[in-house]
C-alpha cells in the first residue's frame, strides 16, 4: 500500500512566478526510506511541508494512505494536527520552554494517553536515542546533536505512520553526522516507519535511502534506487548531480547521423528519432593504458590528486579536460602522455534536450560494419574486458 | 483520483475551484479569522473617533444652531472659518500653534545639544562616575513631565494667581511672570524630561558605531574634529532624527505642563487650547483644533518615514561595539561629571526634594523645625474645608489609587494581549491585505496626541449610537481610550515578538496534533510570556502617568491619581496634591525595576520601541 502519493503536485507561493515545486508526481511505499535529493532551492522544503499540511498546494493532489488529505479539484484541506504525520524541522524547532521530557511527551498529552502508558513510551524513545539523560534539561542546554536526536523522540513518541525529515544532519559535525546516519537507519529497521528525508548532500542520499527521488528548480528529474539513479542518470542533470567526482562531459562535435563520433572514433550507432549532443563517462569507468590502439584516445595527465586512498587523476584531451579517479597508484607523472580506453558499454549519451538516450544492443554492437583490422587486438580487449566488468562489480 | 482531468486543468486549475481550494485551507487557519475581528474592532475603535472628529468639524454641533442659523447636523464651514479666519481666529488657533511650535522646537534644540554631549559623556569617554550615570541621567524621563511642574510652581509661584505662595515669593523674592509661568518654565521642565530620551537613543547608536570606522579614519591621518563631523556625525544622523521627531511629535501633544504653567497667564498650547475648547462646549472648533494637531502629527510621521528610508540606504551602524575605546578627558575628567551632576541635580533631586518637602511643610518655603509636620501624609482631624486627613488616610486616594490599578492596570493587560494576536494575525493571516490594514491601523493613534484622541473618543461615545450605551463617565470608555492610545506600541512589540519567534514552534505543534486552543495556552504565551509582561508593564508605566486622556474622559467618580491630584491643585490642596504625585512616581519607579527584573534587557530597548 502507497503511504503517500503525489499527483502532478504544484506550488506557487504568493508574488512568485516561477512555480517552487512543478508537477510532482511520485509515490512512496509503506515502510519506504526515501531521499528527495537536490541542490537548494529546488524545492525539497516545499514538497516536505506541503504533505505534513503546513502549506497548501496551488494544484494537484496529495494522498497519504490512500487517503486524499490536499486537492485543488476537490477542494480539500486537511489541516497538520489531523494528518499523523512527523516532520522534524531543519532547525528542530523545539519547544524552548519545556523540558526534554515535556517536549517528547506533549503530543501523547495532546492523545489524552494514560499516565502510565505515556511514561513507558516516553522513556522507551528517549533511551532508543540515548537521550534518557537529558530528560530534565531544557532545549537551550543542549548540543545540536542531542537537540536533533530530541526533536526526533518527539515526532517518534506519537508513533506517526510517515516521518518527513528536513536535513536531519546537515547542522552536525562530521562525526556526529556519520554516527547520526547509522542511527537513522537502524531507527527505519526498529521502527519500521516510512521516512522521507531531505538532503543536498548526495554521498547522505546514497549511503541511506532505498529509494532517491532528484529534483532540480522545482521539478522531479529522476527516480528510482541509489544504484539505477547512478548507473542510469535519466538526464545531463542527474548525471552530473550525482557522482563526486563529477561525471565527465564530452561535447560530440563529429557526429553524423550514422554514427556517434569522438575524435574520428566510432563510438555507436545512432539512434534513428534523436541524435547524441554530448557523451558522458563516470571518471572511474576511464582505463588508461601505455599502449595505444584503435579504440584509444591520446590524453595528457596534468594533475594527480591523491585523495586518501584513491587518486584523481585530471587529464586533457583536446580542449576538453577529463577526470579519473582509481583506487591503484598511478604510474604515471604529470605532464605523462597516455591513452584512454572508454568502454562502449559505460557511456552515457544525452541528446540537445539533454535527455538520456536509451541505444539498444545494436547499436552499441557496430563491430560488423567496420573491418576486421580496426577491431582492437584480441589480447588487449580481453584484458580490458576483465577490467571493466570488474570496475562494474565494484 | 484525477486522472479524468485534462492536462491544461491540471496545470491550472479554474478560479472557482482555487477559490473553494483557498477557503478549504483558510478554514483550518484560525488566525484568518482573527485578523478579520481585530481589523472590525479596531476600525471601530481608532478609526471611527478620528474620522468622527473630522467629520464633527464640518458639522453643526447641537447648541450652535442659533449662531450658524442651521439645523443641528447639517453641514458647514462655520467651525472652520470661525477657527482660522475668524476675528478670534488669533487666541483660538494661531497663538496657540505659535506658541506649541516654538516651545516644541526650542524643546527638540535644547534637549539634543545637551543628550547628544551627555551621551557621548557617558558611553565615550572616561568621565567619573560613568555607570553611575549612566542610569541616573535616564531618570527624569520615568517621572512624569508634570512633576517637575508642580515642583516648579512649588518654588517659582507668585501671587498672579491664588492659593499658597511659592517658596521664594515667601522668602521676599518676587519672581516675575516670565520665570514663573510660560514659555521659559515649559521649555525648562520639557528639555529636563526629554534630555534623556536622546542620551539613550544617541547613546545606542554609539555604541553600536563600529570604532573601526574611526581607527580608519585616523589612520588616514584625520584630526579628531574631522572624525566627529564627517564620520561619527553622519553615522548617527539616523538616531539624531529620529529622537529629535520623537520628542517633536510628543512635545505637540503634551498637555499637563502647559495646563499647570500656562494657563494661569493664559499662555495656550494646541492641547490646552483644545482642552479649553471642550471645557467651555466649543466642540465644533475643538474638533478643528483636533484636526489641526492630527495633521501635524501625520506631517511628523511622513518626515520620519522619509528620513528613515533614506538613512537604511546607508546604515550599516551595527559592528563589533564591544569594541569602544574611550577617550581620555584628562582634566576635564571633573568638570564633565560636574556637568552631568548638574543635570541630575536639576532633573532628579531638586523636584522629587521640592515636592516632597512641600507636602511636610504647613507654609510653603519657611524652614522652621514648627512648620514642619507629616499631617499632609497620616494626619487626622485637619482644620481644612474638605480634606481633613492626610492623603494616606482619605478614602478618595486609596480610591483613585485602585482606580487606576484597576483602569490602567486592565487596558495594559488587554492591550499587550490584543497586540500579541495583531502579531499573531499579521503574520499567520491569508490575506495580506488583512494583515497590513492592521498593521497600520494600530499605529494610527501615534499620530493623535492623546488630548484630540481623547476628544475623539467624546465625541465617539459620548451619546449612544447603535448597539452602544452612552459610554461617558464609565470606566469602560477610560480602558477603552486607553486600549487605543497604547495599541501603536502594543502592536509594534506584538508583531516584533512573533516575528522573533517564527512559525516553526506551532507549526510543530500542529503536527504534534494541537489544536489552535493548545497552541495558544501551552506554546505561543508561554514562550512569550517575557515579551508579554514587558508589554503589559511598559504600557502601565506610562499609563498612570498619563494625564491627557484622563482630563477629558474622566468624572470625579473614575478619577485616577493623576486626574485626583490636579483636581487637588484646582482646590489649592498643594501639598497634598504633591504627596499624590510622589506617589505616582513611587509606582512608576517601581513598575520600572520589575520591568527589568522580568525582560533583564534595560529600558533603553523598550522606550526605543
Ligand atoms: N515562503 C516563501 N515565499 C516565497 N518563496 C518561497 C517561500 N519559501 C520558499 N520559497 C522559494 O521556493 C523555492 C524552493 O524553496 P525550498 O525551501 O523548498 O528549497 P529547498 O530545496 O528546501 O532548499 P534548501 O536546500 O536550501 O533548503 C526557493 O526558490 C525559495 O526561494
Ligand atoms: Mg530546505
Amino acid at each position: 500500500m502507497p503511504a503517500i502519493t503525489l499527483t502532478n503536485l504544484t506550488k506557487c507561493y504568493d508574488g512568485n512566478t516561477e512555480p517552487s515545486v512543478d508537477q510532482v508526481s511520485l509515490t512512496v511505499e509503506d515502510g519506504e526510506f526515501m531521499c528527495l535529493l537536490g541542490p537548494s532551492g529546488c524545492g525539497k522544503t516545499t514538497i516536505l511541508r506541503m504533505i505534513a499540511g503546513i502549506e497548501h498546494s496551488t494544484s494537484g493532489e496529495i494522498a497519504v494512505d490512500d487517503l486524499v488529505v490536499d486537492s485543488v479539484h476537490q477542494s480539500c484541506f486537511i489541516p497538520p494536527e489531523q494528518r499523523r504525520i512527523g516532520f522534524v524541522f531543519q532547525n528542530y524547532a523545539l519547544w524552548p520552554h519545556m523540558t526534554v521530557e515535556r517536549n517528547v511527551d506533549f503530543g501523547l498529552r495532546l492523545q489524552k494517553v494514560p499516565a502510565q502508558e505515556r511514561k513507558e513510551r516516553c522513556l522507551d524513545v528517549m533511551s532508543k536515542l540515548r537521550i534518557l539523560e537529558y530528560a530534565d534539561r531544557y532545549p537551550s542546554q543542549l548540543s545540536g546533536g542531542q537537540q536533533q536526536r530530541v526533536a526526533l523522540a518527539r515526532m517518534l513518541a506519537v508513533n506517526p505512520g510517515v516521518l518527513l525529515l528536513d536535513e536531519p544532519l546537515s547542522n552536525l559535525d562530521a562525526t556526529l553526522r556519520l554516527e547520526m546516519r547509522a542511527e537513522l537507519r537502524r531507527l527505519h529497521q526498529t521502527f519500521g516507519t516510512t521516512i522521507i528525508f531531505v538532503s543536498h548532500d548526495q554521498w547522505e542520499a546514497m549511503t541511506l535511502a532505498n529509494t532517491i527521488a532528484v529534483m532540480n528548480k522545482g521539478q522531479l528529474q529522476q527516480i528510482g534506487t541509489p544504484d539505477e539513479i547512478y548507473a542510469e542518470p535519466s538526464n545531463r542533470f542527474v548525471a552530473e548531480f550525482i557522482g563526486n567526482p563529477k561525471i565527465n562531459l564530452i561535447k560530440l562535435k563529429e557526429s553524423n547521423d550514422k554514427f556517434i563520433n569522438l575524435a574520428s572514433h566510432i563510438l555507436a550507432r545512432q539512434p534513428e528519432s534523436k541524435f547524441a549532443d554530448v557523451c558522458a563517462i563516470r571518471p572511474e569507468e576511464i582505463i588508461l593504458t601505455n599502449t595505444a590502439n584503435i579504440n584509444t584516445l591520446p590524453m595528457v595527465i596534468e594533475n594527480i590528486m591523491p585523495t586518501g586512498g584513491s587518486w584523481v587523476i585530471e587529464l586533457s584531451f583536446a580542449e576538453d579536460r577529463l577526470f579519473h579517479s582509481t583506487q591503484s597508484r598511478p604510474k604515471w607523472r604529470e605532464g605523462d602522455q597516455v591513452n584512454a580506453y572508454l568502454p562502449t558499454p559505460s557511456l552515457h549519451f544525452f541528446d540537445h534536450d539533454e535527455k538520456r538516450l536509451v541505444l539498444s544492443e545494436s547499436h552499441l554492437d557496430y563491430s560488423n560494419l567496420l573491418p576486421s583490422s580496426a577491431l582492437p587486438n584480441k589480447q588487449n580487449a580481453n584484458q580490458i574486458h576483465t577490467n571493466q566488468s570488474y570496475a562494474k562489480q565494484a | 483520483m484525477t486522472t479524468l482531468l485534462t492536462a491544461a486543468e491540471q496545470k491550472k486549475p479554474n478560479l472557482w475551484r482555487r477559490a473553494r481550494h483557498s477557503f478549504a485551507v483558510a478554514r483550518h487557519e484560525p488566525a484568518n479569522l482573527i485578523g478579520l475581528v481585530l481589523a472590525i474592532f479596531f476600525a471601530y475603535l481608532i478609526l471611527a473617533p478620528v474620522l468622527s472628529i473630522l467629520v464633527d468639524s464640518f458639522i453643526v454641533q447641537s447648541g450652535d444652531e442659533a449662531r450658524t442659523h442651521q439645523d443641528e447636523g447639517s453641514f458647514t464651514f462655520y467651525y472652520i472659518v470661525r477657527t482660522l479666519y475668524s476675528r478670534i481666529s488669533e487666541i483660538l488657533i494661531w497663538q496657540p500653534l505659535y506658541n506649541t511650535l516654538a516651545i516644541a522646537a526650542s524643546t527638540v534644540v535644547f534637549s539634543m545639544s545637551i543628550g547628544v554631549v551627555l551621551a557621548w559623556l557617558v558611553n565615550r569617554t572616561n568621565m567619573a562616575g560613568r555607570a553611575w550615570f549612566a542610569t541616573a541621567l535616564i531618570v527624569p524621563f520615568m517621572l512624569p513631565t508634570w512633576t517637575f511642574a508642580l515642583a516648579w510652581t512649588t518654588i517659582f509661584k507668585n501671587r498672579t494667581v491664588g492659593g499658597q505662595p511659592g517658596w521664594l515669593e515667601s522668602l521676599g523674592i518676587t519672581t516675575s511672570n516670565s520665570v514663573a509661568y510660560g514659555y521659559f518654565p515649559i521649555v525648562f521642565i520639557l528639555v529636563l524630561h526629554y534630555t534623556p530620551l536622546v542620551i539613550l537613543i544617541v547613546g545606542n547608536a554609539l555604541r553600536r558605531l563600529d570604532s573601526q570606522m574611526e581607527d580608519s579614519a585616523r589612520v588616514l591621518g584625520a584630526p579628531s574634529r574631522t572624525i566627529a563631523f564627517s564620520i561619527v556625525l553622519p553615522l548617527i544622523r539616523p538616531a539624531l532624527m529620529s529622537a529629535a521627531l520623537l520628542i517633536f511629535a510628543d512635545c505637540i501633544g503634551e498637555f499637563a505642563v502647559p495646563y499647570i504653567l500656562g494657563l494661569p497667564v493664559r499662555y495656550d498650547t494646541l492641547a490646552t487650547g483644545l482642552y479649553r475648547a471642550l471645557d467651555t462646549r466649543q466642540n465644533g472648533v475643538a474638533a478643528v483644533i483636533a484636526a489641526v494637531i492630527m495633521i501635524i502629527g501625520v506631517i511628523t510621521l511622513l518626515i520620519d518615514v522619509r528620513m528613515m528610508k533614506e538613512a537604511r540606504r546607508f546604515v550599516t551602524v551595527g559592528g563589533k561595539g564591544n569594541m569602544d575605546r574611550l577617550r581620555k578627558l584628562g582634566r576635564m575628567r571633573l568638570p564633565a561629571s560636574g556637568f552631568a551632576g548638574a543635570f541630575v541635580l536639576i532633573g532628579v533631586v531638586l523636584p522629587l526634594l521640592t515636592l516632597f518637602l512641600s507636602t511636610i511643610m504647613i507654609l510653603p518655603g519657611r524652614f522652621t523645625l514648627d512648620n514642619f509636620t507629616l499631617d499632609y501624609w497620616i494626619g487626622s482631624n485637619l482644620d481644612t474645608v474638605a480634606l481633613r486627613n492626610g492623603i494616606l488616610l482619605t478614602p478618595e486616594f486609596w480610591q483613585a489609587a485602585w482606580n487606576t490599578i484597576v483602569i490602567v492596570g486592565s487596558s495594559s493587560m488587554i492591550s499587550g494581549v490584543l497586540g500579541l494576536l495583531v502579531g499573531y494575525a499579521v503574520l499567520r493571516c491569508s490575506f495580506k491585505g488583512v494583515g497590513s490594514f492592521l498593521r497600520q491601523i494600530t499605529f494610527l493613534p501615534y499620530l493623535v496626541p492623546g488630548i484630540a484622541f481623547a476628544a475623539a473618543f467624546l465625541s465617539l461615545f459620548a451619546v449612544a449610537r447603535g448597539p452602544i450605551p452612552a459610554l461617558y463617565g464609565t470606566p469602560l470608555i477610560l480602558i477603552i481610550a486607553l486600549v487605543a492610545e497604547k495599541m501603536p506600541f502594543a502592536s509594534r512589540s506584538g508583531i516584533a515578538a512573533m516575528t522573533q519567534l517564527g512559525k516553526e514552534p506551532e507549526e510543530a505543534a500542529r503536527i504534534a496534533g494541537a489544536n489552535w486552543f493548545s497552541r495558544m495556552g501551552k506554546i505561543i504565551i508561554p514562550i512569550q510570556a517575557g515579551p508579554l509582561a514587558t508589554g503589559i508593564l511598559l504600557p502601565f508605566i506610562s499609563g498612570i502617568k498619563g494625564v491627557s486622556l484622563f482630563i477629558i474622559l474622566a468624572i470625579p467618580s473614575t478619577d485616577v491619581l493623576t486626574t485626583y491630584s490636579l483636581r487637588l491643585l484646582d482646590y489649592n490642596y498643594d501639598q497634598a496634591a504633591n504627596a499624590v504625585v510622589l506617589m505616582i512616581a513611587l509606582i512608576a519607579w517601581l513598575g520600572t525595576v520589575l520591568i527589568q527584573k522580568i525582560s533583564g534587557t534595560g529600558l533603553a530597548q523598550g522606550l526605543e520601541n
